[in-house]
């Protein structure tokens, strides 16, 4: 009698397509895989002992590091908990400015969501083609403050005013977006392979996703409309006009979708933003050494990977007594192993491909 | 048509087969060794050739250049590439099936060579030009499996292990259109022999008659050589990659030479079967071929740098649900056009 | 019909094997990036009032200053230290300068061999900068009297 025993195959964490250090010790009968278990924390910094020992300031070029490829959205995050916390107003210019700077950021995120999504199911060409839009985009933040990847661009109480040729720069991109993102519908969405890849694959269903607490585009992608800058805005997100798009069935290609249609909707905040910015001063009076009162905050933001909440607690000192994260990534990727058995194991790199996950903010 | 310079190796041929007297034991010999001597550079040459073209299309393609360092517009680079791999370690795992595992490489360049013996690559210009041509060459190239699956089984690793067995399912599923697109050339030819193939393309190219014959083809070719949108065997971002993960220096350049030397292959034949091989006007035969090669040879490269991968579940329905009955069909079709040329010219077909 | 995504893919790489490529020769063509790229730092040692503010704005302890005081109770600098090992090149030291002394540059070929040679002597990097006329020595009275008496 031939005993047949199910292959245990580690993916990761050096593996081409974990996006870092993931790990995930899959279960494999043939090709089928029948479970997955996921291990996290390689990438473990100490990010939120780090920040005990840092002021508040000091802790801005930090959280940089969090979600790399959305810096300036981290940075938002947390300048505006501390703004919250010491009651800053921040100027109108500057709050047009982040909003501007902020959507950028989410566009350039998608771009390589949707990019690396497309490597991972074996298309490489779409993947340099939204690498060279999202080197734009790049080129504007690298323009205004100096920096491609780690920002570190909004200030407790302000944001850096971007130089004079940022404006004419600005409206180019956005001219120029239409025709990509049309581009991303030829060679992605519309090719029939990919739609087999994805149409129907690892299905999220909204009690799963409400159940694991999933934000983000892949919330959205199972069909719930929960987005923190309409259900809870923050900043002046109940200002502009847009559209929070849905999925309908919560698979693979829902996800990506939505985040097509994100950037679309991106797009339009920003033009909206451009149109009635005002003239004016970015930087509000702040005390050059920030000592917020004793007290505690807590603040979210809509990441373009989820929901990024800082918590402080504050002793009356330059530092934070205790700052704890939550990062969209963490969360999301807990669904893994409850979507993937019963896939095959391409598959699990589809998922794990469009749930768009990023290390650094997962393991801090 | 009248073609200029067709004659040009012909005559190089019998200037030395008249050295050694003509038709004797001696020349035969000596013909089969500079033959082959011949095909083997040949192979190394279409994979550095190819190797590189490979490079610069994804580059352009991309928007980038491609190589651009080494030599002219970077044409050295793939030469550079195939020393420094000379001078790697060949390692072998501790655990790998020692035999297995080093046969492995060897098997799949042996096998590309014996394929190129037939292929017809001007007028007159076939290596060795059996009557059984385009079987002999199924056959052949059918048995490209067994090196894959060595490769994964004797690795001893799991991620090449699954990249063998997907090579397995993979190439013997597709090997069946494969078999039957070409059937319907050799329908209509009554002939195995690929020179008489070429010779009957003299009026019309079958990729007229038989488009539905070459697009089977194509697609299944594709799959045959184990490139994207059906490399599922290398599969590198889930595989890591497959079937050669283990594999180091010299022993894996084999593989790769020999993915190269297949896809000159499965060209060359899509180029004789439908494209008419040698025939052409004004250029000497073996550069219509060559252009002809190189034209089914940017086809693949075209495919492999726009399609994602296909699941494995998917390429196997695709090939057993949607190709076999097409060459069948195309079989089917094929026969009944013969059936009704014939009843308006008898004199033509068996 | 089936295959039609498929055909529109092959189309649009297919117009842009031809479409201007957008590779930058790096080696050959230096990128020229935008003044405010913040890629490396340098110090403008005579505008320096020794204040010490860069050095306690910056979140990993990069900067080390040494300062002296001269006779007319000025204070001065006697050495400047920056460890880029440490270093985030997130500008808040340049922020932080009153007089901006400290500034960011767009010199980006920062690779060295050795540990120790990302061990910035600011005060020698500036010094070397002047004698390779890549900058122009600031004028000031005192401090040329200052830098004199540092020399020798």
């Amino acid at each position: 009698m031939i005993k047949t025993q199910e292959l245990e195959i580690n993916l990761g964490p050096q593996h081409p397509s974990t996006h870092g250090v993931f790990r995930m010790i899959t279960k494999l009968d043939g090709e089928t895989v029948t479970s997955v278990e996921s291990k996290v924390g390689y990438l473990h910094r100490g990010m939120e002992k780090l920040a005990e020992s840092r002021t508040y300031t000091q802790y801005i070029p930090y959280t940089d590091r969090l979600d790399y490829l959305a810096s300036i959205n981290n940075n938002l995050g947390y300048v505006q908990t501390v703004e919250k916390l010491m009651g800053v107003e921040v100027p109108e210019r500057a709050e047009y400015l982040r909003i501007i700077f902020g959507e950028l950021q989410r566009l350039a995120s998608h771009m390589v969501a949707i990019g690396t999504g497309s490597l991972d199911l074996g298309g490489f060409t779409p993947f340099l083609y939204t690498f060279r839009d999202r080197e734009k985009i790049l080129d504007l933040f690298e323009m205004t403050i100096g920096g491609r990847m780690t920002m570190n661009m909004p200030r407790i109480g302000g944001i850096i005013e971007p130089p004079e040729e940022f404006w004419p720069a600005l409206n180019k991109f956005l001219g120029e977006m239409p025709g990509s993102i049309e581009e991303y519908h030829g060679i992605i969405t519309g090719n029939e392979i990919f739609q087999a890849r994805t149409v129907g694959v690892g299905i999220i269903s909204p009690e799963l996703a409400e159940q694991i607490a999933v934000t983000g585009p892949n919330l959205r992608g199972s069909g719930i409309k929960w987005d923190l800058r309409k259900n809870a805005p923050y900043g002046i997100y109940d200002r502009f006009d847009f559209e929070v798009p849905v999925g309908v069935n919560g698979d693979c290609f829902d996800r990506y979708i939505v985040r097509v249609r994100e950037m679309e909707e991106s797009i339009k905040i920003i033009h909206q933003a451009v149109r009635d910015i005002p003239e004016g001063p970015t930087f509000a009076k702040v005390p050059k050494l920030i000592k917020p009162s004793v007290g505690e905050v807590y603040h979210r933001v809509e990441n373009p990977r989820g929901e990024l909440s800082f918590y402080i607690v504050s002793d009356g000192s330059t530092k934070p007594y205790r700052l704890r994260i939550r990062g969209g990534t963490f969360v999301n990727i807990q669904v893994l192993p409850y979507v993937a058995p019963g896939w095959k194991l391409a598959d699990v790199i589809a998922i794990l491909a469009s749930l768009d996950i990023i290390l650094p903010e997962c393991d801090r | 048509m009248p073609q200029y310079g067709s004659g040009l190796f012909v005559s190089i041929a019998h200037l030395i087969r008249g050295l050694f007297g003509g038709t004797t034991v001696t020349a035969d010999v000596v013909m089969t060794v500079i033959n082959s001597l011949i095909i083997w550079a040949l192979i190394a040459l279409a994979a550095l050739s190819l190797i590189l073209l490979e490079r610069k299309v994804a580059g352009w393609m991309q928007l980038r250049t491609g190589p651009n360092r080494l030599g002219p517009r970077g044409w050295f680079q793939t030469v550079a590439d195939a020393m420094k791999l000379l001078g790697k370690e060949d390692i072998f795992p501790a655990a790998a099936d020692k035999w297995v595992f080093g046969l492995a490489p060897m098997f799949v360049i042996g096998l590309s060579v014996m394929v190129m013996a037939v292929i017809p690559y001007g007028k007159g210009m076939v290596p060795v030009d059996l009557n059984v041509g385009i079987f002999y060459l199924l056959a052949v190239s059918a048995l490209t499996t067994i090196p894959f699956f060595m490769a994964g089984w004797g690795s001893n690793n799991k991620f090449a292990l699954l990249g063998g067995m997907r090579a397995v399912a993979q190439m013997i599923s597709y090997e069946i259109p494969l078999v039957f697109s070409l059937l319907g050339v050799v329908m209509i030819t009554q002939t195995f022999k690929m020179s008489a193939i070429v010779n009957a393309q003299s009026h019309v190219w079958f990729i007229l008659l038989q488009p539905l014959g070459f697009v089977v083809y194509t697609i299944a070719a594709t799959a045959e050589t184990n490139r994207a949108p059906f490399d599922l065997v290398e599969g590198e971002s889930e595989l890591t990659a497959g079937a050669f993960t283990e594999y180091t220096g010299m022993r894996w350049a084999l593989f790769f030479l020999g993915e190269y030397a297949n896809l000159f292959i499965v060209s060359a034949v899509a180029a004789t079967v439908f494209l008419g091989g040698w025939q052409g006007p004004f250029l000497p035969g073996w550069i219509w071929f060559a252009i002809k090669v190189l034209f089914m040879v940017f086809l693949f490269l075209w495919f492999r740098w726009t399609f994602p991968r296909l699941r494995v579940d998917q390429l196997m329905h695709f090939g057993w649900k949607v190709l076999l009955p097409l060459s069948v069909a195309n079989i089917l079709l094929t026969g009944v056009g013969i059936y009704i040329y014939q009843l308006i010219y008898p004199a033509i077909g068996g | 019909m089936f295959g039609k995504g498929l055909a529109k893919g092959l189309g649009i790489t297919f117009r842009h094997m031809f479409d201007k490529k957008i590779t930058e020769f790096y080696p050959e063509d230096m990128p020229t990036l935008p003044p405010r790229t913040r890629s490396s730092l340098a110090l403008n040692t005579p505008k320096c009032i020794s204040c010490g503010m860069c050095s306690s704005a910056c979140p990993n302890k990069v900067i080390t200053l040494t300062t002296d005081k001269n006779e007319s109770n000025k204070k001065f600098l006697t050495s400047y230290h920056m460890d880029l090992t440490r270093c985030l090149f997130c500008g808040l030291c340049t922020e932080a300068c009153p007089t901006k002394a400290l500034y960011t540059t767009t010199e980006f070929e920062n690779a060295v061999y050795f540990r120790e040679d990302m061990q910035w002597d600011m005060m020698q990097r500036y010094r070397d900068k002047v004698a390779s006329g890549e900058i122009k020595e600031e004028v000031k009275p005192e401090t040329k009297q200052e830098e004199a008496k540092d020399n020798g």
